[in-house]
């Protein structure tokens, strides 16, 4: 086993004195819960081995969804906030395949805002211990500002979801837009099935299709029942021969577009929604009292950007996101967010809302090996893929 | 100097492989014993012919343990994760064409695209309590497919070794992923291919692996590719 960084003992009293509990987590772990969270894709960067009784089991390669595992197992209360500092395994091509992570995941608080504003001041804080020389980026996302945006431009269901889904996969998002604005021409349906799908005979559509899969001998509650698919094509139906107006599009382009300082973004939302005539109502309050409460922390608001078109493309995040990078550094040091979705997924009875960061101790070795010349590589971040920038998958 | 050249070793992709080496003017003279899996190539003492099965053939090219195979590109691309650099095609040999496609139940009138999948795959957790299942023997192409190419990042893979059109019915999975010639066995069980489902057109290759040789060992992997290159796909 590869030994901690030398800084790691200071990481571990820095989040002591910040009031995190150190928990210890397995270093194997079930396989599923990671397939099943970040997907299939994971299967090749991760390290996977079998029990004798045929369970599939991985070295951890990451610590957020192992935390929110074992606080589920263990019935603990909450708020509660973890602290962990330890291995994670990633298969690479090249280099190494260990690599030590810490970060702090807090559980159950209902200030969202203020639990935001203190994941981020705590990463930040992390940082400047570690680094005191280097001058850190905090770049912010909003997965919800973006939900709002699309519910404020009155966007039919099926389309928000699409695009809630693209959102932080700037090529995805495009392709969803295009095909929003100019739909590919659809395979004709047949009869009845058409004039039923037109007439939105959710009832008739649905005893159609049963009576087809009973025909076919595919079971009607197994998978896709026959509700589901005639709702679905009823909306097709419906969304045939509309179109993504222009102003729409415009609207979220312009949208998209921004990025600037925490201290301006909130004005720069303000009128951005007064243009585009829509109201973002609690997602912008929520956006600006996280800001304020950011500035609380002592962090200078004028060196966090808010970028809106950043997010992960993972279903479990659901508002804020982060990163923190360095002069110098092309990759990240910390990622962070907001996953209020991932314990109920993870099998919590009730909703827990959960936000935390994970920081790349080998990341911060290599900062600590160059002198602070160039600015920051945003470019550099942004060809990495969707996948880099979740705290946890990050390559 | 012998290189090694690896051809199936039974079934249509054999006969079609000594078939074509037959007409290139390189015609393989089956070994004295029937059971030998080795053989030559008529008046070719610098080559040297091993008969395997169409997956070890793309296995050994990876390794670099055979200099030159015929197999299909379906089996090159699942089985070596960085492909052009560990091997590279020669000449795609005109046979063994089938398609890599995902289908999908003919009864899910809903879904033509991939488009239509990604939104199905996407509730699909949140309706039935677990993610999508693709089945397969395609780990890798079908990654990629979904993954990279499509942005599909919320499904689960069921490995499928044989009978993989079954599987929806069977209720082990939801979609699959396979290979298909004419669609007959696609249609007769009920399933489609998505319109922009298709993942790869694959046929049988002559596939060099990529390893140090002289000049002159080059030189007859080239010729050969030539030779073979001048026949392949004409009938």
């Amino acid at each position: 086993m590869t030994r901690a960084p030398s800084f790691a003992s200071d990481i571990l009293s820095l989040f002591s004195a910040r009031g995190a509990e150190p928990v210890e987590v397995a270093i194997l772990q079930p396989a599923d819960p990671f397939l099943d969270m970040a997907g299939e894709d994971l299967r090749r960067r991760i390290f996977l081995t079998e029990s004798e009784t045929g369970a599939t089991l991985c070295l951890r390669p990451e610590f957020t969804i192992p935390v929110c595992l074992d606080h589920i197992a263990s019935r603990a209360g909450t708020p509660k906030r973890y602290a962990y500092l330890g291995e994670v395994f990633r298969q690479r091509r090249e280099g190494g395949a260990e690599f030590f992570q810490a970060g702090i995941e807090d559980l159950g608080e209902t200030d969202i805002a203020a639990a935001d504003a203190r994941s981020v001041a705590d990463a930040h804080a992390l940082i400047a211990h570690c680094l005191p020389d280097a001058r850190p980026v905090v770049t912010l996302g909003d997965q919800a500002m973006f939900e709002a945006v699309l519910a404020g431009l009155g966007l039919p269901r099926g389309w928000r979801q699409r695009l809630a889904r693209a959102f932080g996969a700037p090529g995805q998002i495009e392709a969803a837009l295009d095909d929003l604005a100019q739909p590919a021409r659809r395979t004709p349906l047949p009869e009845p099935v058409a004039a039923l799908a037109l007439d939105g005979d959710i009832e008739a559509l649905t005893s159609h299709i049963a009576a087809g899969m009973e025909e076919t001998g595919l079971s009607a509650t197994a998978g896709r029942t026959p509700a589901e698919i005639a709702r679905r094509l009823i909306e097709k139906a419906q969304l045939r021969s509309v179109r993504l107006s222009g102003e729409a599009l415009a609207a979220l382009k312009t949208f998209l577009a921004i990025d600037a300082p925490l201290a301006e973004a909130a004005t720069r939302l303000e009128v951005f929604a007064g243009e585009a005539g829509l109201s973002l109502g609690a997602a912008l309050d929520l956006f600006s009292r996280r800001a304020e409460a950011i500035a609380g922390h002592g962090l200078d608001p004028g060196a966090i950007r808010y970028d809106a078109a950043f997010g992960r493309p993972l279903d479990y995040y659901t508002g804020l996101v982060f990163e923190i990078g360095v002069e110098g550094a092309e990759r990240p040091i910390v990622g962070g967010g907001r996953y209020d979705r991932l314990l109920t997924l993870l099998g919590a009875e009730k909703p827990i809302p959960g936000v935390g960061f994970s920081v790349w101790l080998d990341r911060i070795k290599e900062a600590r090996g160059f002198s602070s010349t160039s600015e920051p590589g945003r470019e550099a971040m942004r060809g990495m893929g969707e996948g880099a920038r979740a705290p946890g998958f990050a390559p | 100097m012998t290189l090694t050249l690896a051809l199936p070793s039974k079934g249509r992709l054999k006969d079609a492989a000594m078939e074509l080496l037959g007409k290139a003017g390189l015609p393989v003279l089956a070994p004295d014993d029937p059971r030998k899996y080795r053989a030559r190539l008529e008046g070719r003492e610098d080559v040297e012919v091993a008969f395997l099965s169409a997956s070890e053939i793309a296995r050994e090219i990876a390794a670099g343990n055979i200099d030159l195979g015929v197999t299909g590109e379906d089996l090159l691309r699942e089985t070596i994760a960085d492909l052009d650099a560990r091997a590279s095609i020669v000449a795609r040999l005109g046979f063994g064409r089938a398609d890599v496609v995902v289908a999908v139940p003919d009864i899910w009138l809903d879904v033509d695209t991939m488009g239509d999948l990604d939104d199905v795959a996407a509730e699909f957790r949140h309706r039935h309590g677990r993610r999508l299942r693709i089945a397969t023997k395609y780990w890798r192409l079908t990654q990629s497919f979904f993954t990279q190419r499509h942005g599909i990042q919320v499904y689960r893979i069921v490995e499928s070794l044989g009978a993989t059109e079954g599987t929806p019915a069977a209720g082990s999975a939801d979609v699959i992923v396979d290979i298909t010639t004419t669609g007959s066995t696609l249609r007769a069980n009920h399933l489609k291919v998505l319109d922009d489902g298709i993942i790869l057109r694959s046929e049988a290759c002559l596939v060099a692996s990529r390893r140090e040789r002289t000049g002159a060992e080059d030189e007859v992997i080239a010729g050969i590719g030539r030779l073979v290159e001048a026949v392949a796909g004409k009938e």
